[in-house]
């Protein structure tokens, strides 16, 4: 076994990676990029070395040839994949945690991995030809795939074939953008599948296991969301059926070190599957695997990368229980999950008994788009399904995030759905289904903000008389106070009653028990600046504290009056019409300019008291747009 | 510095006496204020708020910082006034902290009289303006007023510190820097309409707030037009027309949130004077203070007794405690601020006066403000005094009063007489802010004592008139409603009270130190 071992990562896999290595009593070393300097997996690693960027090969293996380490394991993303990798680690004499560059460069050509796949008695999805996909009989839908892509990237699903055309020059345009690969295949599309996936480890002296499957049909756009192993629907046949090829595939492939081989399955007969890809890496989910089987996967790859044998046979490997995995990503889930970056102002770690957490922040840390969204991952461990969701939701309402906007709470509205708890699930479905709002109203949350801004300026209140905050009156009268705070994008005036009036109890640094509406919750609370973060349950909001409309906007009853003198050209919408704030309703020319006068508010045109060819003046009013409720 | 120890026996029968006596004059003022926060009555509030109005003092705490502190000015100006038709004279003045900054606070109050100018509402405007002059603090109009209560224009229009002081006082505090911010929320006729014009920026809310030199009926009577209030005046006139206003607001809440994006335009607060301190509780409690002091005026107790149930960590650093002992002067703190006290403890000899000439010019010198604790009978009179020049020593501390550059307070904790009054800053003597204590007394001299110089004169029946007048006039609800003063306090809150007045004063820059000559 080696003596040390160099991380070409960051985040939570290196924190994660450390552990084995921290377990096994070996030297644990770090790289960062200048901005991670501060970061958890630096200060965690026995040694840290500054590279440049974690995609540059020779920076890393300076990094290696610097601090000694004789074996480099690379995570997953970066540089896990990029057979130059694999070969500059040979190259340098320092053993590659992972498979030979040969396998992996095969792997990574989707199209000859399908044909080692079908080689080996794997069942491929059916391929077709330009040609044959334009004739008549093509059974459309079709898929165009990049052979060189993943992760949904560079893929087009084609309904008609006069559509393929475009799917094909859209796919090759990404696929050459993304990976440089302009190269494309084409092969049936099935409509509604599951994601299920086996995990394989293979020894350079030939042993090949498989340690059962993963279920990662729950997924956003590609995305996983959440992963659990078992699968919900693979009987132990069937798994021995999955585990059968997933080998067969590595054999072939003379795949050495972790993989994992993907199916996707017919949702609704989940039998008839069909080899997907490889990855040549351990992947985010494997803690699923890990927690049912009882093993460490960075320690099986380790011993394989030092060329130990698997010290295990295939009849070793039991399935206990039922693990599921969350992955909590700084994303907007009400902004279609849009990236989030900022600074993590306070954070309770999830918990609860048989919880795992693979976490890469801390309070303080700070989180940037350039990187991977994933901030945390939230493993579970139960005797079955049931339990094991249950024990996930918990662990999640225990977690609070405040700073950086996060899915936690989504999560768990995603938990909650039937759906979910039955298992009845495709990759299709987080896509198909709404956002499920949040448990608490925008009053309760812009009260809970006023009430801990309250109590957070009485404790951090200086010793000016004047920075009290109990609305001081003459005569021992305590006043009300009042907020105008913003959620999400509507504004609340909250009143609240003298702080003396509220039983708060502290329960954490950045945590009150608060009493809302009869209920007592712990909910967090964390400042900064305008902006007072608040969080309950897994949920979290940032509430704004100045006032976030202009007064144009405050008075957007909808009176549309001409900025300037002009004629007007264009009428766009007519009394009755529905409009969204923001669609052009009187169009003018003025001193040659057009000028679009667009609805203030979501409603109703009303009135329109001008038609095309008019002169207006100033100020004069041309059409009132009445606000309607958002049906 | 030594801390201040309490003597007194809180299970004394006269603990137990002033207790209960103060109490009930405590619960008769919290009666008052309560009458008084209820602005016009019920069905005028009612109506008020069914035009979609917020009411003056909700007004107050939306404008403030959330759960901030606000040092209410004489809440019973008018109090027996006017047939006790105009609760707080109709409006409603004060310091608060808007985005963080001190400001002077102007509320019209329109459920009383339509927000009328009584003679008192002007007199507590221009002293909510001297107020921010004195101490530099931005001035916010929450207007909703009808301007000159007509009735009694020759009490409020003509003379030099009647209603248009107000606009000359607005233009001046301008010119000095101080920021003048207004908020039409309801009408703004006539006069009234300069309260907006001349300040530097003004909010109207649309529907609500008008601002016109002739409302309608008068425009009719002069010129025959007929136009509405809201065509005449209103804030889609003024916000896009006539540029009177600066912010059309939608309504009284979003109007409020403006004037609080405003103050926060404004340029930093100048640096405080003096240094604040970290603050300390009493350790002497606090909550003894009515068992403390003596309900009966005649009966005197040691000044020590209330300076340790006001000042941080009940610390004094006495100067000259043994020489001229009938007045306690020392160095403290009072909510971090360092202050200087000046306490009677009993009347004033030429000793005492000598004293607290010293002590002012000790305090300017170093930049201390200076607290008044103020219950005086008088200066010691008889040939002996007289000829040892009790009126030269008394003019000395009057002298030094008069001049000291430094911030003073006053507060009337027992009686306020004669020159008594002058040399321990009274009204007269411009204290930044001044108080009554509810059983405080103020006159020219006692009403015994002007009996008994009546009937010494030989005019005994007008002696006996004269007792039961100075007792009625000489009552601290008397005076507050006359703004003689600038509240009657609960004793209790004296401590913050001196503590936000202190911080309010710390907001203006202290001029160089200068003395008129000392008649030696």
């Amino acid at each position: 076994m080696f003596d040390s071992v160099l991380i070409a990562n960051r985040g939570e896999i290196a924190r994660r990676i450390i552990r084995t290595l921290d377990r096994l009593g070996l030297r644990s070393v770090a790289i960062f990029a200048p901005a991670d300097r501060d970061a958890p997996h630096v200060r965690e690693a026995d040694e840290a070395f500054r590279v440049s960027s974690y995609l540059d090969i020779a920076g890393v293996l300076d990094a290696c040839r610097r601090s000694g380490a004789p074996a480099l394991h690379p995570g997953y993303g970066f540089l896990s994949e990029n057979p130059a990798l694999a070969r500059a680690c040979a190259h340098a004499g320092v053993a590659f945690v992972g498979p030979p560059a040969a396998a992996s460069e095969l792997m990574a050509d989707k199209v000859r991995a399908k044909e080692v796949a079908a080689a080996a008695g794997v069942p491929v999805v059916p391929g077709f030809t330009e040609a044959q996909a334009r004739a008549a009989a093509a059974p459309y839908p079709l898929l165009v795939k990049a052979a060189g892509g993943g992760g949904g990237r560079g893929m087009r699903v084609v309904n008609r074939p006069e559509q393929l055309d475009d799917a094909l020059a859209a796919a090759r345009r990404e696929a050459r953008a993304g990976f440089g690969d302009d190269r494309v295949f084409i092969e049936r599309f099935l409509g509604r599948a599951r994601h299920i996936e086996v995990q394989v480890i293979a020894d350079a002296h030939g042993r090949v296991l498989h340690l059962g499957e993963r279920e990662c049909s729950l997924q956003r756009r590609h995305q996983k969301v959440m992963e659990e192993a078992p699968s919900p629907v693979v009987t132990p046949e069937l798994r021995a059926v999955l585990g059968g090829e997933a080998v067969a595939l590595a054999r072939a492939a003379g795949y050495v070190n972790a993989g994992t081989v993907e199916f996707i399955a017919d949702f609704d007969d989940h039998a008839e599957h069909y080899f997907l890809e490889m990855n040549a890496r351990l992947q985010v989910e494997h803690p699923v695997t890990e927690m049912v089987t009882g093993l460490d996967l960075v320690e099986l790859q380790l011993r394989v990368a030092a060329g130990e044998r698997l010290g295990l046979a295939q009849e070793d490997v039991r399935i206990r229980g039922h693990a599921i995995e969350a992955r909590i990503n700084a994303e907007d889930a009400c902004r279609e999950f849009l990236p989030a970056a900022g600074r993590v102002l306070a954070y309770r770690r999830p918990s609860g008994a048989a919880v795992r957490v693979d976490d890469a922040i801390e309070s303080g840390s700070s989180v940037d788009t350039a990187y991977d969204s994933l901030l945390a991952k939230v493993v579970v461990h139960a005797g079955d399904r049931p339990a094991a969701l249950a024990r996930l939701d918990h662990a999640l309402a225990r977690t609070a995030i405040l700073g950086v906007t996060t899915t936690t709470g989504y999560l768990r509205s995603l938990l909650a759905g039937d759906e979910v708890r039955s298992g009845e699930i495709d990759t299709g479905l987080i896509d198909r289904l709404a956002v499920p709002p949040p448990p608490f109203t925008h009053r309760q949350v812009a009260e809970v903000a006023a009430l801990m801004a309250l109590a957070g300026g009485h404790e951090r209140r200086g010793d000016d008389p004047f920075d009290r905050v109990d609305g001081w009156r003459l005569g021992g009268r305590r006043a009300a106070s009042w907020w105008r705070l913003g959620v999400g994008l509507e504004q609340v005036d909250v009143r609240l009653d003298h702080l003396g009036a509220h039983e708060l109890m502290r329960t954490g640094p950045d945590a009150w028990v608060v009493d809302v509406g009869g209920d007592r919750r712990e909910w967090f609370y964390a400042p900064d600046g305008d902006v007072v973060w608040v969080g309950c349950q897994g949920y979290a909001w940032p509430v704004q504290t100045r006032s976030v409309t202009s007064e144009q906007d405050a008075l957007a009853d909808g009176d549309l009056r001409a900025p300037m003198p002009g004629q007007v050209l264009l009428v766009r919408a007519e009394p009755g019409d529905r409009v969204r704030a923001g669609d052009p309703v009187v169009v003018l020319e003025s001193m040659k300019m057009e000028l679009v006068l667009t609805a203030p508010v979501d409603g109703e045109v009303t009135e329109l008291s001008v038609a095309v060819g008019d002169t207006v003046a100033v100020d004069q009013p041309l059409a009132r747009v009445e606000a309607v409720a958002a049906g | 510095m030594s801390v201040l120890r309490s003597h007194v026996n809180p299970g004394s029968d006269e603990f137990r006496a002033n207790r209960e006596a103060n109490e009930a004059l405590v619960a008769d003022l919290q009666a008052q204020l309560d009458r008084v926060a209820a602005g016009g009555g019920e069905r005028a509030r009612e109506r008020h708020v069914a035009r979609g109005k917020l009411l003056p003092r909700e007004r107050v705490d939306r404008l403030l910082d959330p759960g901030a502190p606000f040092l209410e000015l004489s809440p019973l100006a008018a109090h027996g006034l006017y047939d006790d038709e105009a609760p707080g004279a109709g409006i409603i003045t004060g310091i608060g902290r808007v985005s963080g900054r001190e400001c002077v606070i102007v509320a019209n109050d329109a459920t009383v009289k339509g927000g009328t100018y009584y003679p008192m509402t002007v007199k507590k405007h221009l002293r909510a303006q001297e107020v921010a002059l004195q101490n530099r603090l931005p001035c916010i109009y929450l207007v909703d007023s009808g301007g000159a209560f007509l009735p009694r224009q020759d009490e409020v229009f003509p003379d030099r510190e009647h209603f248009g002081r107000i606009f000359f006082n607005q233009a001046n505090l301008s010119a000095l820097g101080i920021p003048q911010i207004a908020s039409v929320m309801g009408s703004c006729t006539a006069g009234g309409a300069y309260v907006p014009a001349m300040s530097d920026e003004t909010i109207i809310v649309r529907g609500q707030g008008t601002i016109f030199l002739g409302g309608p009926p008068l425009v009719k009577a002069a010129t025959g037009e007929e136009v509405t209030a809201e065509e005449l005046g209103g804030g889609e006139l003024h916000s896009r027309t006539s540029g009177v206003t600066d912010h059309l607001a939608q309504d009284d809440a979003h109007a409020l949130q403006i004037v609080r994006d405003i103050v926060a335009t404004l340029a930093p607060r100048a640096t405080a004077p003096w240094e604040r301190a970290p603050v300390e509780d009493p350790v002497v409690d606090a909550a003894q203070l009515l068992g403390v002091v003596s309900a009966d005026l005649r009966r005197p107790y040691d000044a020590r007794e209330v300076i340790a149930r006001i000042v941080d960590g009940s610390h004094l650093h006495e100067f000259k405690e043994l020489y001229g002992s009938t007045l306690v002067t020392g160095f403290a703190h009072v909510h971090g601020h360092p202050v200087g006290i000046l306490a009677n403890n009993g009347i004033l000899f030429s000793e005492s006066a000598l004293k607290g000439a010293h002590f002012i010019e000790l305090c300017d010198q170093r930049r201390i403000p200076l607290v008044f604790l103020q219950n005086i009978t008088g200066f010691m009179v008889g040939r002996d005094y007289e000829a040892g020049g009790i009126a030269k020593h008394g003019a000395k501390m009057v002298t030094a009063v008069s001049t000291a550059r430094v911030p003073k307070l006053t507060v009337i904790i027992g009686g306020s007489f004669g020159a008594g009054n002058y040399g321990m800053c009274g009204r007269a003597y411009s204290p930044r802010l001044l108080w009554m204590w509810p059983g405080a007394r103020i006159s020219v001299m006692g009403g015994e004592q002007a009996a008994a110089v009546m009937s010494e004169v030989g005019q005994p029946e007008i002696g006996a008139q004269l007792r039961e007048q100075y007792e009625r006039q000489g009552h601290p609800y008397y005076a507050t409603a006359r703004l003689w003063d600038d509240g009657v306090i609960d004793p209790r809150d004296t401590r913050d009270v001196l503590g936000l007045a202190l911080s309010a004063a710390a907001n203006a820059p202290l001029p160089d130190v200068r003395y008129g000559v000392f008649r030696m």
